[in-house]
């Protein structure tokens, strides 16, 4: 199907002629190419409309920056950029904290996935990681089974006193051996530090400075960041920041099926299941703004985000529809 | 219709979360000439508000950024001595490449749009960059590629939201799985 008339509308470049793209953009910027590489990126270009398609776009996004660079005041320019940018960032933070305390998230539907997460930078170099959709089991030195979900990351310090893992980003469902020389088990969140007293828990993330702690067996000692201490015993779940603690509330036994790969929903916002699905889908996914709140039922394939939306589809007043071959779009359905 | 039976409570609405009724009104004002450029049918009047209280939010954001980076512009500048400064004119050129430079890159994390715009509208090297924001050279070549990827994507959304109404889209590389 490439007949039609090139002019009119050149191929849309896929999400990966999109990321090539931008890694040749980087690798040229540098200035360290080599002229092998020159050629190599040479023949990429010649390989497709596609690539050239999205080394168009390069170009244009580049021109972006020609007013900047034209006058002599383009460093002065950068520092005040560096300056608003760090000042915006904390704010931004702190106002997603706000906004999910009052329940309603507020945000969300307009952030990027890929860059909006906070701490991404350190989870490119965490000791563990997964990308965007994948979920991985693995069993620690000490014999603890440990559940990655999606879009997560953790660094791991045992030392001959303690067994610490540091989750960077994303979520994480553990299961604590009995270690021989009985050391401590702890997980620290930026938030504050969990002690696991022989036990089943999950521990979350989430984009607005919290730190989501549901326990499934024994128990877990939380200190916030500020020093608020609480035990959550088996069966209930709290959500903290680093000053503040939520009241205990049920645990959902639901939420345990991530590591299946399913989303188990009861009555929770449209907004949240599309937050999960950014986790496992490689692209873009937007949802307007008012189906934020419609509440969902039922079981979901995470590990299968377009099946997901198909069957969310046929059971709420939505219309999923696909702009491009990365970018899915959730509407109101009428 | 719409404007009659929103407008007050939007304003209000805006009014508390800006703390300023001059703003509230300007923002209350273009939400609705938005809306009468690109009209929407709404089946409820909650839809409606809810609607409108996004879009609402999203643009005390838009403000709120826009007045940060005016100020971070202005005290790079209170900071120059007055011989090297920019021309009045060119002062203004830069603060509207500014605006839309953020607008690009707002998503990322912060080290990563600076490295970008360090390294793509002040030619330094990634050396240099990696210097000024305390990072690894080999970071400073992922945040660019990174920052990168996500501008083209949205060159691509752009482009394709500007296409005719009714104008398909070429078929994309890889298909829809067929749900049954």
């Amino acid at each position: 199907m490439t007949a039609k008339p090139p002019e009119s509308h050149p191929p849309e470049p896929s999400h990966q002629a999109l990321e090539q793209a931008a890694e040749w953009f980087a690798l040229l910027l540098s200035g360290e190419a080599t002229e092998a590489e020159r050629r190599r990126w040479e023949v990429w270009l010649g390989e497709s409309a596609e690539h050239r398609q999205a080394w168009q776009y390069v170009e244009r996004m580049s021109r972006r920056f020609d007013t900047l660079k034209a006058g002599s005041a383009s460093r002065l320019a950068a520092s005040a950029y560096q300056q608003a940018s760090n000042v915006l960032f904390q704010r931004r933070q702190l106002l997603l904290g706000m906004a999910a305390l009052a329940g309603s998230g507020l945000l969300g539907w307009m952030s990027w996935r890929p860059g909006a997460m906070p701490g991404l930078a350190q989870a490119w170099l965490a000791d563990h990681r997964t990308g965007t959709g994948e979920v991985r089991e693995m069993v620690l030195a000490d014999g603890t089974r440990v559940w990655l979900n999606a879009a997560s990351a953790f660094n791991q310090h045992f030392d001959p006193v303690r067994r610490r893992l540091h989750l960077l980003a994303g979520e994480i469902l553990i299961d604590t051996a009995a270690d021989p020389s009985q050391r401590p088990f702890y997980v620290e969140t930026p938030q504050g530090c969990l002690q696991a007293l022989g036990t089943r828990f999950s521990v979350r993330l989430d984009d607005s400075a919290q730190t989501f702690l549901a326990v499934y067996e024994g128990a877990v000692a939380v200190r916030t960041q500020t020093g608020s201490t609480t035990v959550v015993p088996a069966g209930q779940q709290v959500i903290f920041s680093a000053d503040s603690l939520s009241a205990m509330a049920p645990a959902d036994p639901a939420r345990e099926a991530w590591t299946r790969g399913i989303l188990i929903a009861r009555n929770i916002p449209l907004s949240e299941v599309v937050d999960e699905l950014r986790h496992h889908y490689h692209g873009y996914l937007s949802l307007a703004p008012e189906l934020a709140g419609l509440r969902v039922f039922g079981s979901y394939p995470m590990s299968d985000p377009e099946a997901a939306l198909a069957m969310l589809e046929q059971v709420m007043p939505i219309r999923v529809s696909r702009k491009l071959s990365w970018w899915i779009s959730i509407e109101a359905r009428g | 219709m719409l404007y009659v039976d929103h407008h007050a409570w939007l304003q209000a609405w805006l009014r508390r979360r800006l703390g300023n009724a001059a703003d509230a009104a300007d923002l209350a004002h273009d939400a609705f000439l938005r809306l009468i450029d690109k009209p929407r049918r709404f089946n409820s009047a909650p839809e409606a508000r809810s609607y409108l209280r996004s879009m609402a939010s999203g643009m005390c954001v838009d403000l709120w950024r826009r007045r940060s980076i005016e100020q971070a512009w202005l005290d790079v500048l209170a900071a120059q001595p007055e011989a090297v400064a920019p021309s009045a004119e060119h002062q203004v050129i830069v603060l509207e490449a500014l605006y839309e430079i953020d607008a690009m890159l707002r998503n990322l994390p912060p080290k990563a749009a600076q490295a970008f715009v360090m390294a793509v509208a002040c030619d330094m090297t990634y050396r240099e960059v990696a210097r000024e924001l305390g990072v690894s050279v080999r970071m400073v070549a992922k945040y660019i590629a990174k920052a990168t990827l996500c501008c083209l994507q949205l060159e691509a959304r752009q482009t394709v939201e500007e296409l005719p109404r009714g104008a398909s889209v070429p078929p994309a590389a890889t298909s829809v799985p067929a749900v049954s």
